[in-house]
């Protein structure tokens, strides 16, 4: 019967003042290889510190082949568990076959004798890693590759049952990758050795796993086969984007891929937008509007405005009028050109005074024109002229068919929703 | 390929053997050491040769010599040996015997020794009082990194507490001296550069017995400052217990500083600068690099020491200043064609 090699029960982990994992339960059995993913600060390396006994779960139990994991001394942990990290560095220029060596650490006696067994172990985790060549050489001159190889073989050297990688091979170039994999493959199959590997790449993680495990934030999502976790909405929303799940005909792997098109499509909007803004309250509208494709213009502006500069960076047009002064006829008749150019005119949560009602005006003109007009909500509180005359702008103007917006998000719905009319 | 068949492997032969050339440098390193201290205590003020052994002048001088060969054996082997520690704790290049704040913590105890010169400390003698302050200077240092952090202190915050502590024993250090008299503010100064004097023949046989027993420590937890030289996390996903290899180590080389500190006084440069050229020589092994060390370091110290009495005789210069002045350019050489042997380069 196959025995569970790691079993988290209802662990709860962190740090201080973070917990990072929440309430995680599974259980990995002997000689399964295993995929852990998810988006990056999920508390996948978290939960590797925690199977290995670096943190200690501020609630539950982690359970290496039945047994209390911190009630474990080391050095037999170190006989079941190995964990290659994301990167080792040595400071000192030990040779390789110094740095394998480390791997019996555990099992060197207390005078410092090695045994021929030690040394067996080291020089067949040498061979099986193709390092053998390399025992001479300085750990810190070796390529990426080679380095990631040599702190595999390492942790072979240990001898373990489990081998937990923590993204050690999402840095490697593809040949490497596809070594290092060709490795744990073999051990898994031919050794029976369990393995748990961090992994950003999907699709090559789904070509050679029995098992999935997602995670996002703290929490283990769904695990399952390939087929079961790799589902394009469940993914799409751990990842916050737009993925896709494909089987490739020929060889029935899933492949996983972003949608990159449908970025490409919103690149040629070939909409039109006029921004109101001031005192740094455009910055973000700019970003976001050229991000999901819209031509975007701006102002009235002042000249020293932080909006201005933002917008003159982004190569946005801007109307401008000289600090200190109040908006005159020229900037004026060129916004309202630019408007008329237009789909719609968004007013940013800028302040409203007498220097820049102005601009609230332009709006207006805009709505009469049959512009799309979305106006800010919260005028009320960012009024600062003389008997409220922005408030009662603005609230004729609402009536008269502008809408009103709250975020940016909820902007962003209102355009593509209005721009399409 | 698979790992079933051990018979590829039988005879080790890939990791067992350390090499020809290793071995071969070993050996000449032994014979310059046997070398030079046998010149050492040949070179006194009246130059080369051996004294009238007949005359109880001449013996005297012989077992003076011999003393200080001694004194000088202890202080460098211990600040060199406790160098090579730090440095592979810490897993860094500036780190050295006083980095932890062992110098300023026993120089505040010395100076505090010498002017104050009365009631409890000197009953205990300034050596004593001055191991005592090391220690206690520690403590503190190891106190402060532990806050905020989850019991264990990071290495960062190890560091930088060391130097604080340091800085500010160096200011009362020197707001004590400026205060003091010339002849107190003489003795504290002259303290602080260092001399192998020889002190009173029962602290000489504390001083070894502490400094053997720190050694031989250190030397069984070599194994372990290796795999510790790739990071606390990784060790301990090898199996072992880091943070007590860690705090047993510091204590350790603590233990060495403060001892070769109290036996005579400050003297810098060996604890620096003896592991790195070891190292730069024989590999970062610490099984091997320790003993090496602790060799190298005595043996060049009882070399400056005979340079110091012997250069502008019958002024001596003190022992301190050419550690750094005849060691410095010699070692800087060395260092700037091996360096990639030694650390990262």
């Amino acid at each position: 019967m196959e025995q569970a090699a790691l079993t988290f029960r209802e662990v709860s982990a962190g740090y201080k003042h973070r917990k990072v994992l929440d309430n995680v339960s599974f259980s990995v059995r002997e000689g399964e290889f295993v995929s852990l993913i998810g988006p990056n600060g999920c508390g996948k390396s978290t939960l590797l510190k925690t199977a290995a006994a670096l943190l200690k779960p501020l609630s539950g139990v982690v359970e290496l082949f039945g047994r209390d994991v911190h009630r474990i001394k080391p050095a037999l942990r170190a006989s079941l568990l190995g964990v290659v990290p994301q990167k080792i560095e040595s400071p000192m220029a030990f040779t390789v076959s110094q740095i394998v060596m480390n791997g019996r650490i555990s099992s060197i006696g207390r005078w410092g004798t090695i045994s021929s067994r030690d040394h067996d172990l080291v020089e067949r985790s040498m061979i099986y890693t193709d390092v053998l060549g390399l025992r001479e050489r300085y750990f810190t001159e070796l390529s990426g590759g080679e380095q990631q190889r040599v702190a595999l073989a390492m942790v072979l050297a240990q001898d373990p049952k489990i081998i937990m990688l923590d993204e050690s091979i999402s840095h490697l170039d593809i040949n490497h990758r596809q070594e290092v994999l060709q490795i744990l493959m073999n051990l898994n199959r031919e050794k029976q050795m369990t393995i748990l590997l961090v992994s950003h790449d999907l699709s090559l993680s789904a070509s050679i796993s029995d098992r999935f495990l997602l995670m996002d934030t703290g929490r283990l999502v769904k695990a399952g086969t390939p087929v079961e976790v790799l589902d394009p909405a469940l993914l799409s929303t751990v990842y916050n984007c737009d993925l896709r799940v494909q089987q490739d005909p020929y060889t029935g792997y899933l492949q996983v891929s972003g949608a990159i098109d449908s970025l490409n499509r919103r690149k040629k909007l070939n909409r039109s937008v006029h921004v109101i803004a001031g005192g740094g309250s455009g910055i973000e509208l700019y970003r976001r509007l050229l991000i999901e494709g819209y031509e975007v213009t701006t102002g009235v502006l002042n000249r020293l405005d932080s909006d201005a500069e933002a917008a003159r960076a982004l190569n946005i047009h801007v109307v401008l009028e000289q600090p200190f002064s109040p908006v005159g006829n020229d900037a004026i008749a060129e916004a309202l050109q630019m408007i008329d150019k237009a789909d719609a005119v968004i007013l940013s949560q800028v302040p409203i005074g007498s220097g820049n009602l102005v601009n609230l005006e332009l709006a207006s003109e805009a709505l009469k024109r049959g512009k799309t007009v979305l106006l800010a909500n919260g005028i009320a509180d960012r009024d600062y002229t003389e008997g409220k005359a922005a408030l009662h702008l603005v609230t004729r103007l609402m009536t008269a068919g502008a809408i009103g917006w709250q975020s940016i998000q909820e902007l962003m719905l209102q355009l593509q929703k209005h721009s399409h009319s | 390929m698979t790992m079933n068949d051990s018979e590829i492997c039988r005879d080790n032969s890939f990791t067992g053997r350390s090499g020809i050339n290793a071995g071969l440098r070993i050996v000449l390193f032994f014979a310059a050491v046997l070398f030079l201290l046998a010149i050492s205590m040949l070179l006194g003020p009246s130059g080369i040769g051996i004294p009238d052994l007949q005359s109880p002048s001449g013996s005297a001088i012989l077992s003076l010599r011999f003393s200080r060969l001694l004194m000088g054996l202890m202080t460098g082997a211990a600040l060199s040996a406790s160098g090579v520690v730090f440095q592979a704790l810490l897993r860094n290049p500036l780190a050295e015997p006083y980095v932890l704040g062992v110098s300023g913590g026993a120089g505040l105890g010395a100076t505090l020794s010498i002017l104050g010169g009365s009631g409890l400390f000197v009953s205990f003698g300034l050596p004593v009082v001055a191991f005592i302050a090391a220690v206690l200077t520690l403590m503190l240092v190891y106190l402060i990194a532990s806050q905020g952090s989850s019991g264990h202190p990071s290495v960062y915050s190890l560091i930088l507490s060391g130097v604080i502590v340091s800085s500010i024993c160096s200011s009362v250090i020197m707001f004590l001296v400026s205060t003091a008299s010339v002849e107190g503010m003489h003795n504290v100064i002259w303290w602080m550069l260092g001399s192998l004097q020889p002190v009173s023949s029962g602290q000489q046989l504390l001083s070894a017995a502490l400094i053997l027993g720190a050694l031989a420590g250190i030397w069984l937890l070599s194994p372990r400052l290796n795999a510790l030289a790739l990071g606390r996390e990784m060790a301990h996903y090898q199996g072992l217990h880091a943070d007590l290899v860690l705090v047993v180590g510091l204590l350790f080389a603590t233990l060495l500083a403060a001892t070769a500190v109290s036996l005579s006084g400050m003297i810098g440069f060996v604890g620096l600068i003896v592991p790195h050229v070891m190292r730069a020589f024989f590999g970062p092994d610490n099984r091997k690099l320790v003993p090496l060390a602790a060799l190298g370091g005595g043996t060049f110290l009882v070399v400056c020491d005979a340079l110091a009495r012997t250069l502008l005789a019958p002024i001596e210069i003190p022992v301190g200043v050419v550690t750094a002045l005849a060691g410095g350019p010699f070692f800087l050489i060395i260092l700037q064609r091996r360096m990639k042997q030694a650390w990262i380069a």
